[in-house]
């Protein structure tokens, strides 16, 4: 049979942006951010993620964000309050 | 301008199956390139002249599509377009199409992703929709008319093969729509009453609009006995008010699109949209009590407390946000129906007129003939 060439129809995936430092946890607390994406139970889950770590690690301040709507992306200033005042956050949904 | 044979030069543009048409269609489903339904395949020769009326760069992305983000070139669009089964004449109108899904405000990320069972419905107005084929009578949203067809499922073939929109993955619908298979439609301006969409949003009635709504299947209102205005309405507003509908909860803006006869009983009175719009604001509401008492206490007393936080539970729920929320178009053939389209909720429709790259209307596909 012979060959054919076909227009791929896709597209490349963009490669994402790289992680700008290396994180390790040091024996300072953490600072946590947490983004709730507003579905019904993101909260619930996100407080029982918030106790899991303080369980495990040493956790000197939580800051709590959350989305005006699941399907839209987080504004900036959320975004930008979470880069400021957290090393690292947690997103989460339940419905 | 950058030329169709040194883009294909670059990796991964060809690919190479059997030259079969069973194998090339057993070759695209392999590779997820698909709707499910077989295809004419996107051999350079095909793209190429499906390019004929595309008067942009041919590596310019006219949209990077949610949620992969892939760079929707036209190029890449005329593949999904070949395979779609389109005439060069369709390509400017799916390019246009995929042009207002670009806008923020149609929220193309959420209503790509989501559980819920939206698709782009394209509405078309003006001369070259026409010129297309777009069918605006008998059968508008079903079957068998090629323009409405395919133009439709390119557009979709592109959401899924450049954005990725990948059932499980990149698409997370519980149930999905047959919408998703294609879902365009041109207003039936000669039969309307009113002025068509695209003027009544301030577009001259020569120009060629395109506009997008994250629509769910449409739902059949059928009313063979009303002889006035109120009465039509009545039984729309009663179609319209559901519980389910993400409208009632959410913003969105929801599709009227009367057939022919409905739309002049309406109007036989001197009834304009603008009223017909604030008279089924009015009248197609739920009391709070139609509701179930979780969503009651979660969706209305939680997440909306600022209006009904408190409210006793005979509150109407109106089912859109403003009365000019509601799109109301008239398209379809002789009968007594039209049709409902609730929408996704965090969304509004974009309406994008088609124009030359130098920004200049165009009335007809050929004032964009390529060369």
């Amino acid at each position: 049979m012979g060959k054919i060439f076909l227009v791929a129809p896709d597209a490349p995936v963009e490669a994402a942006a790289a992680l700008k430092s290396s994180r390790t946890l040091g024996s300072a607390g953490i600072r946590l951010g947490v983004l709730d994406n507003s579905k019904g139970n993101a909260d619930h889950l996100l407080n029982m993620i918030i106790e899991g770590v303080k369980q495990e690690f040493r956790v000197d301040s939580v800051v709590m964000t959350r989305k005006p709507f699941s399907s839209k992306p987080a504004p900036d200033a959320v975004l930008d309050q979470l880069a400021k005042e957290a090393d690292l956050v947690v997103s989460a949904m339940a419905d | 301008m950058t030329s169709l044979g040194s883009l294909l030069q670059k990796p991964g543009a060809l690919v190479e199956c059997d030259d079969d048409p069973e194998a090339v269609f057993e070759f695209l489903c392999e590779k997820g390139w698909s709707d499910g339904l077989p295809v004419i395949p996107p051999t350079p020769e095909r793209v190429e002249r499906m390019l004929a009326y595309c008067d942009r760069d041919l590596d310019q992305p006219v949209i990077k599509i949610p949620p992969r983000f892939g760079a929707a070139t036209p190029v890449r669009v005329a593949a999904n377009a070949v395979m779609a089964g389109c005439k060069p004449e369709h390509f400017p109108l799916v390019l246009l199409a995929l042009e207002a899904l670009a806008e923020d405000q149609y929220n193309l990320y959420g209503t790509q992703a989501t559980t819920h069972p939206c698709t782009p419905m394209l509405i078309f107005n003006g001369p070259a929709a026409r010129e297309a084929g777009i069918h605006s009578g008998h059968n508008v949203m079903g079957n068998y008319h090629r323009a409405n067809a395919v133009i439709g499922r390119a557009v979709r073939l592109a959401l899924v093969n450049i954005g990725g929109a990948i059932p499980g993955t990149g698409d997370m619908a519980t149930a999905g729509t047959p919408a998703k298979f294609t879902f365009c439609v041109a207003e039936n301006e000669a039969a309307s009453p009113w002025e068509p969409l695209h003027v009544e949003l301030g577009y001259p009635l020569d120009a060629t609009t395109v506009t997008v709504v994250a629509a769910e299947s449409p739902h059949n209102i059928n009313d063979h006995e009303s002889l006035t205005p109120e009465g039509i309405l009545r039984m729309v507003s009663g179609t319209m008010a559901t519980t389910g509908s993400n409208n009632a909860y959410y913003a969105g803006q929801p599709v009227l699109a009367f057939g022919p006869e409905h739309a002049a009983t309406v109007a036989s009175k001197g009834m304009t949209k603008a009223q017909v719009k604030q008279w089924l604001y009015d009248d197609a509401v739920i009391p709070l009590s139609r509701f179930s008492e979780e969503t009651i206490a979660r969706r209305f007393r939680r997440r909306n407390a600022d209006q009904y936080a408190n409210a006793p539970l005979d509150t109407p729920v109106h089912m859109w946000q403003k009365p000019d929320d509601l799109i109301v178009i008239v398209t379809g053939g002789a009968g007594k129906h039209s049709q409902y389209v609730p929408t996704f909720g965090i969304t509004r429709a974009a309406t994008r007129p088609l124009k030359r790259a130098d920004g200049a209307l165009v009335k007809s596909v050929q004032d964009l003939k390529r060369g």
